[in-house]
């Protein structure tokens, strides 16, 4: 079992000042990890106050305390943390859907959100793209550079 | 053709205020040969819209449509369009369309629609909402008189603050043929007199909530081609030919685009609804500028040529408002949900009243030069009040009323020229345009319904990549790399060539570029990202080491086939922009009398010379120019009209067979025209 306090992840950052709304992020994210074009099934939200001049989002911090991880109920876990990477991830094949996880989050607003599966529902949250080839794709598609993709030594 | 799995969400929403009845049908009949956008909304125009149908008629049909590409990563994909009869257009109203950026059309798709078509008109003020596949309609006595940032604030209260809003203002409700329908700021069908429309139908607003997702046929291909799509496309075509990285001050306009083209924003501090004082930041358009002043696109560069080329319709530049005036006057007009264009026209045409001996209409005393006239005067419009009761049914239409000079008549023609529209991009009373580029959009004006935003837009990116020894062209240019990238593209070099020669190339590239037009409206794309003829570059460096400069024309159809796994290609989208185009002809000769007669209409504006180049037409050229592109077109030179041979290859014989009936007997054949669809749940 990793430690999650030891086992730092890198992480998304976001610059609320840089972005410009213009939500290719969400797109990328669930077009990637769902095959489909939503906002409500990225991982990643922009909050689009049309008058403001800066944009804050909603995205997992991969924060060190990992909250999520110590509630999942789960023996096996369905909440996970990458061995090698350090990356806080839902494996969603194993997720009950209880929402422990989105409960645990000391975000002020929590990035783990809930999708349906068949009867049920699963929760997913931001794993980096870890098997994506490349990397956080919304860092790679962000036109005005307000997502960076900041290594687990950075931080 | 096998079934779409991917882009396209399966219903139209129909929508009959008269009767109450909210229902939808099966978006599969329009596909694939219809596309989306425009290009369903004219067909379902072609099925039900019968001939002589005005825009107030509760028989006119508002038609509110996605595309395939809507809510998805493809670039601009954001942009949505409108589709009506238009209470603005000249002669007579017509049907056409406007164009609409913002979050609003994807939310749409997500919420389970690919449009809404609306008829009938209710009896007391409503608005629809529409949620994750149900509608309904709600009293919307409380929002009636609200501008449109408080109708927004208002219904983002009631249903949340992911709600997408589109509403009218003040100026939709008086039916202002100016007036749009309006969506956050600065987003808003506007040229087209829509939110007139929507207020004769008594329908306030729409709200959308969506929270279903648009499907992708092959995600990782799709993601693939979008990427590559995305980085040809990264600066704007308004750019120069080398890229410039846009500030943090460009917000784009649509939902997916990847950067802020002509936009700005300010951040001022704004008094909204009574008084109350917020800072907040206020995107302005590439026209705002002219609010501020710098930049006045309706006159000839020297004073000479404004003699010798304008004469008696020259008009002389003006002080801008400044930035605070300017954004305080385009706020209001904003707030009102009128159309900001008409205040660079009126802006012109005031003063030369003025110059002429008017100082006063209507008993308003005009003072152009003032922010307090202008706010005055806007509200009077909106509201339907002295002076501004006449301006609200068109420039035009009031000059008809009004007893004034000829010539100050003449002014107002010169700067609505065409359809009841602004000057734009004909290269005379607007922006320089040099030749050969005046030469497309003069046909794109000959044929169009309004302004031909869609098309023109294309030309005016080409002017920036023109060469140097044209006025306004980059000296980065090469010429012989430019003639060798529309080689590639057209196979013929000479469509640069300034003046007539070449001609049947030059009209052949008109088509080419308008049939585009009509995909980029059906898609939806923004009209001045694509097509992508030319590439842009990062650096002088990288430009001058290309070969040539071409970018991609088949991006739209690498896009398309993944995102709906149908095997789509450009010819199958040249193709159904062809078809689009046609129906469209057929459907304005069917309904409003088009024909070559009223295409000629638009030849009197460009007998004067264009003003970077002083060069200029005759009628008889005119009519060389038309006869050509007819020619490319398929369309019978003496009528205008689209021939059989065409239409067929087209796939539109029961359009060719109304077109005969029409011309034998003069009637439509809509005596049993069915009011919707069958097949409906």
């Amino acid at each position: 079992m990793p430690d999650a306090k030891r086992d730092a992840s890198s992480v998304v950052v976001h610059k609320k000042t840089l972005c410009r709304a213009c939500r290719i992020c969400e797109l990328v994210c669930s077009a990637t990890h769902d095959g489909a074009c939503s906002a409500h099934l990225s991982r990643i939200h922009i909050v689009a106050d049309d008058f403001g001049f800066s944009f804050p989002a909603t995205i997992c911090a991969q924060c060190k305390s990992a909250d999520c991880y110590g509630a999942c109920p789960r023996a096996d876990r369905a909440l996970r943390i990458d061995p090698d990477t350090g990356t806080r991830y839902i494996d969603e094949s194993e997720c009950d859907g209880c929402g422990s996880c989105a409960e645990a989050c000391p975000l002020p607003r929590s990035p783990i959100w809930s999708k349906p599966a068949g009867e049920a529902a699963v929760f997913f949250k931001c794993d980096l793209c870890r098997d994506i080839e490349g990397g956080p794709q919304c860092v790679e598609m962000c036109p005005w550079d307000a997502l960076v993709h900041k290594q687990r030594k950075q931080r | 053709m096998s079934a779409p799995t991917g882009g396209w969400v399966g219903r139209i929403l129909r929508v009959d205020l008269t009767a109450g009845d909210i229902y939808s049908a099966a978006t599969a009949a329009y596909l694939p040969d219809y596309v989306g956008g425009k290009g369903i909304a004219t067909r379902i125009a072609w099925d039900e819209l019968a001939p002589g149908t005005g825009p107030y008629s509760p028989e006119n049909l508002l038609m509110f449509m996605t595309g395939p590409f809507s809510g998805t990563l493809a670039p601009t994909s954001g942009k949505g369009t409108v589709c009506s009869v238009s209470p603005r257009t000249l002669p007579d109203p017509w049907f056409t369309y406007s164009g609409m950026g913002g979050n609003w059309t994807p939310e749409l798709k997500y919420a389970g629609f690919d449009g809404i078509v609306v008829r009938g008109a209710a009896d007391e003020p409503l608005y629809l909402c529409v949620q994750d596949g149900r509608a309904e309609l709600r009293p919307a006595d409380d929002l009636w008189g609200k501008d449109v940032f408080a109708v927004q604030e208002l219904l983002k209260e009631r249903h949340g603050e992911a709600a997408q809003v589109i509403c009218i203002g003040p100026a939709g409700e008086h039916r202002v043929v100016s007036a749009t329908i309006h969506h956050r700021q600065k987003n808003c069908a506007g040229m087209a007199g829509f939110g007139a429309v929507m207020g004769a139908k008594n329908l306030k607003a729409i709200v959308i909530r969506g929270t279903g997702a648009v499907q992708i046929a092959d995600p990782a291909g799709f993601v693939e081609a979008c990427k590559r799509v995305h980085r040809l496309v990264h600066a704007g075509p308004t750019e120069t030919p080398v890229r410039m990285k846009m500030g943090p001050t460009n917000i784009p306009c649509a939902h997916a685009c990847p950067f802020g083209c002509a936009t700005r924003s300010h951040d001022v501090a704004l008094r909204l609804r009574g008084g109350k004082e917020k800072r907040k930041n206020i995107s302005v358009m590439c026209n705002g500028e002219a609010y501020e002043g710098g930049w006045n696109w309706y006159e000839y560069p020297t004073p000479a040529m404004e003699e010798q080329y304008a004469g008696e319709l020259r008009t002389r530049a003006v002080e801008g408002l400044g930035k605070r005036g300017g954004d305080e006057l385009q706020l209001l007009i904003e707030t009102l949900g009128l159309s900001g264009w008409s205040y660079l026209t009126l802006r012109c045409w005031f003063l030369a009243c003025l110059d002429h001996g008017v100082g006063e209409i209507e008993g308003l005393e005009l003072r152009p030069e003032e922010l307090d006239f202008w706010l005055e005067l806007f509200r009077m419009i909106a509201y339907r009040e002295g002076l501004g009761d006449l301006l609200a049914d068109g420039l035009l239409p009031a000059c008809d009323r009004l007893e004034l000079p000829e010539v100050v008549k003449k002014t107002a023609h010169w700067l609505e020229p065409m359809w009841g529209f602004p000057s734009h991009r004909d290269g005379r009373a607007c922006e320089p345009q040099p030749s050969p580029l005046w030469i497309f959009d003069m046909l794109h004006w000959a044929i169009d319904s309004r302004d031909p935003l869609a098309s023109h837009h294309q030309t005016g990116y080409i002017h920036c990549w023109f060469p140097p020894h044209y006025e306004g062209g980059s000296p980065l240019v090469d010429r012989a790399k430019l003639e060798a990238t529309f080689t590639r593209v057209f196979g013929d070099p000479g469509i640069l060539e300034p003046g007539f020669a070449h001609l049947d190339a030059k009209t052949r590239v008109t088509k080419w570029f308008d049939d585009r037009a009509q995909i980029k409206d059906s898609l939806l794309l923004c009209d001045w990202v694509f097509p992508r003829v030319l590439n842009g570059f990062d650096s002088a460096q990288e430009l001058e080491a290309a070969d040539d400069y071409y970018g991609d024309v088949d991006a739209e159809a690498s896009m398309l086939a993944p995102l709906t796994g149908l095997d789509i290609t450009t010819a199958d989208l040249d193709l159904a922009g062809e078809r689009i185009r046609n129906l469209d002809r057929a459907l304005q000769i069917r309904n409003s009398g088009r024909s070559r007669e009223v295409d000629a209409t638009a030849e009197w504006v460009f007998e004067y010379p264009e003003k970077s180049d002083g060069t200029r037409l005759d009628r008889e050229t005119f009519d060389r120019i038309l006869d050509s592109y007819y020619d490319q077109r398929g369309w019978d030179r003496k009528t205008g009209w689209p021939t059989r041979v065409r239409l067929e290859a087209l796939g539109l014989a029961d359009v060719a067979d109304a077109l005969e009936l029409l011309s034998e007997t003069g009637s439509s054949g809509m005596g049993d025209i069915r009011p919707g669809p069958e097949e409906r749940e």
